[in-house]
């Protein structure tokens, strides 16, 4: 039964012909549509994820406390509230750090007459105070310190770049969900062709007491089938892609927003696309209703 | 078998209300042999389409092998129709597929285990006198031979209960004596046949019980 289910089919598909392989086109573009825009926003979710945890402000102070202070000091801080760690950067360390940024042009540090540059204390936000609200009002706590001579930082940077990932997910879903209806609607249009092509069988099958299922279930095929392929030339586009623009765009991305790599889909994200253009196509076939008995 | 009580039927066109059964009443048993005459326009073709419920009456019950026809569910209509060939005056033969396709076509949409269907569709067509047609297509028959695949399609289920609306209407003398044989061999075969036929000389050459339709009321009931 289920090898003529299938046999039925694979016919209607054929039948249905340019019809069904714009419905495949449709639901190819939908799915890349939709995939790569998911890509992107995934990448940009790590990114800013990454970001959130290295958030830091910098507080500078006027003078570099005497060691008894340091500990003290940054006890303090570390009480106030929103604030997660702290770690103490006397000036000497701050120099070491300065000539290591520096590499091969070290040397022109050794030059200066005198260190110049301020002791700071590190703080890390917790997680309550890593969002621009509550960094801003950190930022204006850190501030009110006495020992505090300037404080930078803030966290408006990386919630930016979550709005961004917020919008193209918004975009992503926008675009993705008008390319499926109108896939969705080709694969109606390609079985509704497909249903009159098959009247006669429709016919002789009802006559000869075949159940409704045996019926509709090889138009639900043949539309699960649209979807399938499309899905699994969205992915091949996908795939593609990803291998020609990837080791291309790394080293930029690296540089703006620290990611070394560009991930793909996970098994799991591999499995739902081809699981969507599959529930994409058979919804298609589906909703094409054959005509009714009394 | 068959019990038809007090059935009408009237076709709605537009405003417009057409009679086409009045208060038909009969019944077959199992086994008989029935031809159904009338003119065209009489009410052969609805009272056929009742009884394997294509329609439904406007007043009256039908009782089809058991099978109470007007509360019936759909579910339960398939279950019926299961048990019923139908043979029309087209063929209504599967232009893709050959002879033995289409005659295997109903087992397989069944689900008819495979090992069983080549057995069945060539006794079916063993009893039309088609077994060496098997791998034609429709195109390449004559009408009398598509109307024999059309016959082994109907009976390749081995259903009680075969109904044939006008099955020779197209067909010349000779044509329509070959598939009336075959009806009658399958009759013989305890199957109740119901045969409905506008032509007067086919019904009378066949010497069975004769039902005569006119004007949707059954006017002669004899034989």
């Amino acid at each position: 039964m289920v090898g003529f289910l299938v046999g039925e089919a694979l016919r209607d598909l054929r039948r249905a012909g340019r019809v069904a392989a714009s419905a495949i086109v449709l639901i190819t573009l939908s799915l890349a549509a939709l995939g790569g825009f998911w890509l992107v926003s995934s990448n940009l979710d790590r990114a800013v994820a990454r970001w959130r945890d290295r958030v830091r402000i910098v507080v500078y102070l006027r003078r570099e406390p005497s060691s008894p202070d340091v500990a003290a000091l940054v006890e303090r801080v570390r009480t106030t509230p929103g604030v997660a760690a702290v770690t103490f950067v006397g000036k000497a360390d701050a120099l070491r750090g300065l000539k290591q940024v520096l590499g091969k042009d070290a040397g022109v540090v050794d030059q200066l007459p005198a260190n110049p540059l301020p002791a700071s204390l590190e703080v890390t936000p917790a997680a309550a105070a890593a969002t621009p609200e509550g960094a801003r009002e950190l930022v204006a706590r850190l501030a009110a310190l006495p020992e505090a001579d300037e404080v930078a930082g803030s966290v408006d940077w990386v919630e930016q770049l979550s709005h961004w990932q917020r919008l193209l997910t918004t975009i992503g879903l926008g675009v993705g969900a008008v390319l499926g209806l109108a896939a969705i609607l080709t694969v109606t249009t390609a079985t509704t062709l497909v249903l009159h092509a098959r009247r006669h069988e429709t016919e002789i099958m009802r006559l000869v007491g075949a159940s409704e299922i045996t019926i509709r279930l090889p138009l639900l095929l043949q539309g699960m089938m649209q979807g399938l392929v499309g899905a699994v030339l969205a992915l091949g586009t996908l795939v593609l892609t990803y291998s020609l623009v990837a080791p291309r765009l790394e080293p930029l991305v690296n540089l703006t927003l620290g990611l070394s790599q560009l991930v793909f889909f996970t098994p799991v994200g591999v499995t739902a696309l081809l699981g969507a253009g599959t529930l994409l196509g058979g919804l298609g076939g589906w909703l094409a209703r054959a005509g009714r008995e009394p | 078998m068959i019990e038809v009580h007090r059935v009408s039927k009237v076709y709605s066109v537009g405003p417009v209300k057409v009679p086409a059964l009045r208060g038909v009443s009969f019944r077959i048993a199992k086994g008989e042999f029935v031809v159904l005459t009338g003119a065209s326009g009489a009410g052969k073709t609805t009272l056929l389409r009742l009884l394997y419920r294509d329609d439904l009456p406007t007043e009256g019950d039908i009782e089809v092998l058991g099978h109470d026809l007007v509360p019936m569910r759909r579910s339960q209509v398939a279950a019926l129709r299961r048990s019923i060939g139908v043979v029309f005056q087209d063929a209504k033969l599967l232009p893709v597929r050959t002879v033995y396709e289409n005659v295997a076509f109903v087992l397989r949409v069944l689900g008819t285990p495979r090992r069983e269907i080549t057995e069945r569709v060539f006794d079916a067509l063993r009893v039309v006198g088609m077994s060496s047609r098997a791998q034609a297509y429709p195109a390449q028959l004559s009408q009398g031979e598509a109307q024999r695949a059309a016959l082994a399609r109907a009976i390749v289920r081995r259903p009680p209960l075969l109904l044939a609306d006008e099955p020779t209407g197209n067909l010349d003398e000779s044509m329509a004596a070959e598939i009336i044989e075959a009806l009658k061999d399958i009759g013989s075969g305890g199957t109740t046949i119901v045969l409905a036929t506008h032509q007067a000389r086919l019904a009378a050459a066949l010497k069975r019980r004769t039902m005569t339709l006119a004007a949707g009321h059954v006017v002669k009931d004899e034989g």
